[in-house]
């Protein structure tokens, strides 16, 4: 059984006859260790199937299911648990608390779980250093340049250490050297194992995927995969 | 990082807004703090001047005559061939359980005399205790003083001709006039009154005293109680309460007591409304931040922890602050209430501050619970705007 499988998923807004289909009868799979593109035009789908993959929104039709978990037969509350403990979520715009510093925004996803004060400043740390942030712990928000906020994003999406991290658009804001050393830092990451799907308009970052589905008008009108994973080409 | 620590954090980095609920709650519970201690301390003063402002327990001696109505209150059997009480048997009501209740204790005699050939209603006081309890009594002159001075009621001085500095002989006995009481519009109008050694010696009474009248302190205890020990000592006389007095002195405090309370709802409601409309408005502020927090797996109870987390630190410094002020205005504001002279004082009670705490946590958090559950129903999607 694949990582993700998504089958017949279907997500609509608003009521005929002025119903909005963002994502019309989507079949996807996607095994783990993966380093998944999601590409299309604006209005195409991309952070409709992103919502739906982060557990942020019940699709209209259709199922998912993550790590053989059916992810929408789950209650409201118990999918909190689950993006809690299996996904990773770094969104467009970093959003990062704005009065929390970075190894406070770092620590955010372990405050609902039981781990002790010291083990969770411990390993915020470790996953700021890991994303080469290890003089910025103290730092605000807004004492932070573009791609260390990103990168804050990326450690607190990590912390948890989630089977998958999605990203939507995480360079969008970026100049083309720091949008270079984040997609380094997530080839990084995949090396390590981790299953990433990101939505991105960058044309040049499609050479870190494996593979790159393209949507349009909802629906997939291409996947391509552009090179094996690493479990792929180790045999696994 | 704990739902504590995010709550402390968003409260110091908008502290204008957090002054601003302090504010709010801080006015509630600081009202009911001065209007309670305010209450209390003139409680204690208006019972002490009006326990002291006329008896509230009658001794008489045990009815088996027509009664005779002194100032519409019934005397229970007095008259002047009645069984009269013995004054030596007065100091064992100072002797009763109750004892330190007592704020006054006034006998008298009372029988007719003829003065000019006219009859008279004489009455022998305690002069010091008579005059003490009958506040209400204005004289032109001088009260009694000494054993041959008079105080004449003023319809008994306009019946009789006397005026203050005069001369009355009464079967024999000289008496200077010291005063005359100004109109009371009550039977004390027709009194002659002297001392209790020379009306006893006119009335042939000696030794005795008609009745005694008796002002008991009863902020702790029931005038039901004082009446059934002074009866126990006093088993010759008629003990009874003065019920119309009593009751119109508690339904007064009563009702003092009740309008502080209403100004004291009132107010906090008016405080927790403050805190209602600010939380809602910061909830509303903070709906993108509410959507991170849910979508990095915060359940819907722990966004409803955290608002009502923040509520509760706010109410607690709330509460302490109102306290504090609260019993400051009191204290400034009791000496133009109350004569602080008679025991009414602003003192801290610890009672009151953790009741002004709790009230601040309870109003707060109630008022706190509408935007909590609010911001829990965000949808993390919508509140995020970004996907």
């Amino acid at each position: 059984m694949s990582f993700i499988e998504l089958v017949n998923l279907q997500k609509a807004y608003g009521s005929a006859p002025n119903q909005v289909v963002a994502l019309d009868d989507v079949n996807l799979t996607v095994e783990e260790g993966s380093f998944v593109g999601i590409v299309g035009p604006s209005g195409s789908g991309k952070s409709t199937l992103l919502t739906l993959l982060g557990a942020l929104a019940e699709p209209t039709a259709g199922n998912m299911r993550i790590d053989e978990i059916d992810v929408y037969a789950l209650g409201e509350e118990q999918r909190a648990d689950f993006r809690r403990e299996y996904i990773g979520f770094v969104f467009q715009a970093y959003n990062l608390i704005p009065y929390l510093t970075a190894l406070e925004n770092v620590m955010l996803p372990l405050a609902m779980t039981s781990t002790r004060a010291a083990e969770q400043q411990r390993l915020a740390t470790v996953a700021l250093e890991r994303v080469g942030l290890a003089g910025r712990l103290k730092h605000l928000p807004n004492q932070l340049s573009g791609g260390e906020q990103e990168r804050v994003a990326i450690a607190r999406a990590l912390v948890n250490r989630p089977p998958l991290l999605l990203a939507d658009e995480p360079t969008g804001s970026l100049d083309s050297t720091t949008s270079a050393a984040i997609m380094e830092l997530f080839c990084e990451l995949n090396r390590d194992g981790q299953t990433i799907l990101m939505v991105t308009h960058n044309p040049e970052n499609r050479r870190y995927f494996h593979r790159v589905v393209t949507l349009r008008d909802g629906g997939i009108e291409d996947d391509s995969e552009l090179r094996p994973t690493l479990a792929v080409a180790a045999g696994r | 990082m704990t739902l504590f620590g995010i709550a402390i954090r968003n409260l110091k980095r908008r502290k204008a807004r957090m002054a601003f609920l302090i504010a709010g709650l801080m006015i509630g519970v600081a009202t009911v703090v001065t209007l309670s201690s305010l209450t209390v301390a003139m409680q204690e003063d208006i019972q002490h001047k009006m326990e002291n402002y006329g008896a509230n327990i009658l001794v008489t001696p045990v009815r088996n005559e027509l009664s005779l109505n002194y100032g519409g209150i019934a005397l229970g059997g007095v008259s002047v061939q009645a069984q009269e009480l013995r004054q030596a048997d007065l100091p064992l009501i100072a002797t009763i359980p109750n004892a330190r209740n007592i704020a006054a204790i006034a006998p008298k005699v009372l029988g007719t005399v003829s003065v000019d050939g006219k009859t008279a209603l004489l009455m022998g006081v305690d002069a010091e205790v008579e005059f003490h309890l009958k506040r209400w009594w204005h004289l032109d002159g001088a009260p009694l003083a000494a054993a041959s001075d008079l105080v004449a009621g003023s319809r008994a001085a306009a019946t009789l001709g006397l005026a203050v500095g005069g001369v009355v002989d009464i079967q024999g006995t000289t008496f200077q006039v010291s005063g005359i009481l100004q109109p009371t519009g009550s039977q004390d109008d027709e009194l002659l009154l002297v001392g209790l050694a020379p009306a006893q010696r006119l009335l042939g009474k000696v030794g005795v005293v008609s009745f005694v009248e008796v002002a008991a302190l009863c902020g702790d205890c029931p005038v039901s109680d004082m009446v059934n020990q002074i009866s126990t000592v006093l088993p010759q006389a008629q003990v009874d309460a003065i019920q119309q007095v009593v009751q119109s002195r508690m339904h007064a405090l009563e009702q003092f007591q009740s309008f502080s309370l209403v100004v004291s709802l009132l107010v906090l409601f008016v405080g927790s409304l403050v805190v209602f409309v600010t939380m809602m408005g910061s909830v509303n502020e903070r709906c993108h931040e509410i959507g991170i927090f849910r979508a990095l797996g915060f359940r819907k109870k722990h966004i409803v922890r955290l608002i009502l987390t923040e509520s509760v630190i706010v109410s607690v410094i709330a509460g302490l602050a109102g306290f504090v002020t609260g019993l400051g205005v009191a204290w400034l504001l009791l000496p133009h209430l109350a004569d602080s002279g008679h025991g009414a004082h602003i003192g801290f009670d610890p009672l009151l501050a953790g009741s002004a705490v709790l009230i601040a946590i309870v109003v707060g958090a109630l008022a706190a619970l509408y935007p909590a559950l609010h911001a829990s129903r965000l949808d993390p999607a919508d509140a995020l705007r970004t996907l």
